[in-house]
């Protein structure tokens, strides 16, 4: 696997999906990302952001075209080889599971015969859990919780991550400290991220918005050029604007429609 | 720390398969093996810790991979129903009198009725190509009940002598095991526990849950075929060698997630040790406490399993994490 940058990884060709005589979730829809992207995927919820991961990650056969991973097509990997190039974190993680940290961030080494040159202990040391490698999952927060789950997927040395809501249910001080670890990842290991939102203020915070509303594309590009009122009203049916404040910052104004 | 709890327990199994060689309603000494004596210990004795030790070990291996596969933590080898069609064909032979297949027969029986029940289940928890955990249970307890009731009938209908061998046998009796019985009951375990040893990395994963099993590497409703195979197989010759011993596929995996951790790669394998011995052992006490009265194995497992089991419980969550 080559690291350009700018090199694409993941291509979505006119994907529709839909449960057999069912409604389509996702309609024609066309993306491309390249190596190193931090998109924050918004929309309301049921817009399709959880469908759209599960299919990129393979979780989901699309009803109509193509998605390719690294220019080849996705169901052509086997299941080990993709886990090696992906990696799909969903929304809902058991964390009731009896696992150690430890034993958790090294089920990322499953894919491989050879073990990448990562290791378990560098993993918990780039997440900041190396003190709690030997706890068990369960009795961390919820933020540790899920930099527990993260750890796992660097050892698994995917370029690309899926993640499904992982600030769902965290205080801001944890949703902060995830994006700030991811955005780190992504600087220094050139990961690319797409992570599913809901929160129209950790968007700002991305470098790539994709604004969707039921399965197709609002608007793609940087969040001053996605979030605009016309489109969060059409996505989020609510009268929204994002204001800039003197000195830096943003902040968010809503009202009812009159 | 785990390595040295692994080796204590291997050692303190192979005190208690030693004790049950050498103790019980006749003590024999094995640096004085002579006449009668060595007759019992090769005849009697060691056919009989060999199937104990066979049975608990593909109970102990069956009640940690359901308790993975199933991602719940009641579940043991005989909540998918596999014993009731046991029990059911197993008591046929015993009431009716049935014995075409000669000493094999009632284990034969037994093993035809698990398999029928595996298959079943298997049938009813299967939809859209993929066998669905909520669906084997359910169908499991569904199947379990309709057999339970065909057993009872046909109890309620039996002789005295018929009635007695086959409600012994529902509890557990290792009494008639001897080396007939050990090689196809051999086969059936090592390969569903070849199964589950190989797979074991799956189970981790699949303990996470499908996505996440998916997402590292793993086909979640392959695997869990695979699984369903391998505690059928287990299962069924287990409950052929010597009837259905509860409770041992519930505690043992139990117990030795508390002492070593939740990874199946090292549970697997201490389940099959340490299910092993803990069926040896209640069967060196049910036949020890009153002989020459034999007490089931199975009530001297739920008996001594019970208070350990709720020990547990009040020491840490074993029901979840």
């Amino acid at each position: 696997m080559s690291s350009d940058h700018n090199q694409t990884i993941l291509e979505l060709a006119g994907t529709g999906f839909r449960y057999s005589g069912n409604k389509p979730l996702i309609k024609d829809l066309s993306l491309s990302v390249a190596n190193g992207e931090f998109i924050g995927l918004l929309g309301a919820n049921g817009s399709g952001k959880s469908t759209i991961l599960k299919l990129a990650g393979g979780l989901l056969k699309p009803s109509e075209g193509d998605i390719k991973l690294w220019g080849r097509k996705l169901e052509s990997y086997s299941n080990r080889d993709r886990a090696k190039l992906l990696c799909y974190l969903p929304q809902m993680l058991d964390i009731s599971v009896p696992f150690k940290v430890r034993e958790l961030v090294s089920m990322g080494l499953y894919p491989y015969d050879i073990p990448p040159e990562i290791s378990v202990h560098e993993a918990l040391d780039l997440v900041g859990l190396l003190d709690k490698s030997g706890s068990y999952l369960a009795n961390l927060s919820g933020g540790e919780k899920r930099r527990a789950f993260i750890a796992m997927t660097l050892l698994q040395g995917a370029g690309l991550l899926l993640l499904d809501e992982p600030l769902a249910n965290l205080d801001i001080k944890y949703q902060l400290e995830i994006h700030r670890l991811l955005k780190d990842l992504k600087d220094t290991k050139n990961i690319s991220v797409i992570m599913a939102l809901h929160d129209i203020n950790m968007a700002l915070q991305f470098e790539k918005v994709m604004l969707i509303k039921e399965g197709r594309i609002l608007g793609i590009g940087e969040p001053e050029n996605v979030l605009k009122k016309d489109l969060l009203k059409e996505a989020f049916d609510v009268n929204i604007e994002v204001r800039k404040q003197n000195g830096g910052g943003t902040w968010l104004s809503y009202w009812e429609s009159s | 720390m785990p390595k040295l709890k692994i080796l204590l327990l291997t050692l303190i199994s192979a005190l208690i398969l030693l004790a049950s060689l050498f103790f019980g309603q006749n003590t024999i000494n094995p640096f004085d093996l002579r006449g009668a004596e060595k007759d019992i210990l090769f005849s009697i004795r060691l056919p009989r810790v060999i199937v104990a030790f066979l049975m608990g070990s593909a109970l102990g291996v069956s009640g940690a991979v359901l308790q993975g596969m199933l991602r719940n933590p009641l579940a043991d080898p005989y909540i998918l129903g596999i014993s009731s069609g046991a029990a059911l064909a197993a008591a046929f032979g015993l009431l009716t009198g049935s014995y075409l297949l000669g000493q094999l027969s009632i284990p034969f029986s037994a093993f035809l009725g698990a398999s029928v029940v595996s298959v079943l289940v298997g049938a009813f928890g299967w939809k859209k190509g993929r066998l669905l955990p909520e669906r084997l249970l359910l169908a499991g307890v569904g199947l379990s009940f309709l057999f339970y009731a065909l057993l009872m009938l046909l109890i309620s209908m039996s002789s005295y002598e018929g009635l007695r061998r086959a409600i012994l046998w529902i509890f557990g009796d290792l009494s008639l095991a001897d080396w007939s019985l050990i090689p196809y009951g051999l086969v059936f375990i090592i390969a569903g526990m070849y199964i589950s040893v190989c797979r074991s990395k799956a189970l981790n994963a699949l303990m996470l849950g499908d996505d996440l099993a998916h997402s590292l590497g793993f086909s979640a409703h392959r695997e869990r075929l695979l699984f369903f195979i391998s505690v059928a197989l287990m299962t069924s010759a287990s409950v052929s060698l010597g009837g259905t011993i509860g409770f041992i596929g519930l505690l043992v995996p139990h117990i030795v997630r508390f002492l070593i951790g939740a990874d199946n790669r090292i549970v697997i394998p201490v389940c099959a040790v340490s299910g092993g011995a803990f069926l040896c052992g209640a069967d060196l006490i049910g036949r020890s406490i009153a002989p020459p009265m034999e007490i089931p194995s199975g009530i001297i497992t739920a008996v001594v399993g019970s208070p350990y089991f709720l020990y547990l419980l009040r020491k840490r969550d074993v029901l979840g994490s």
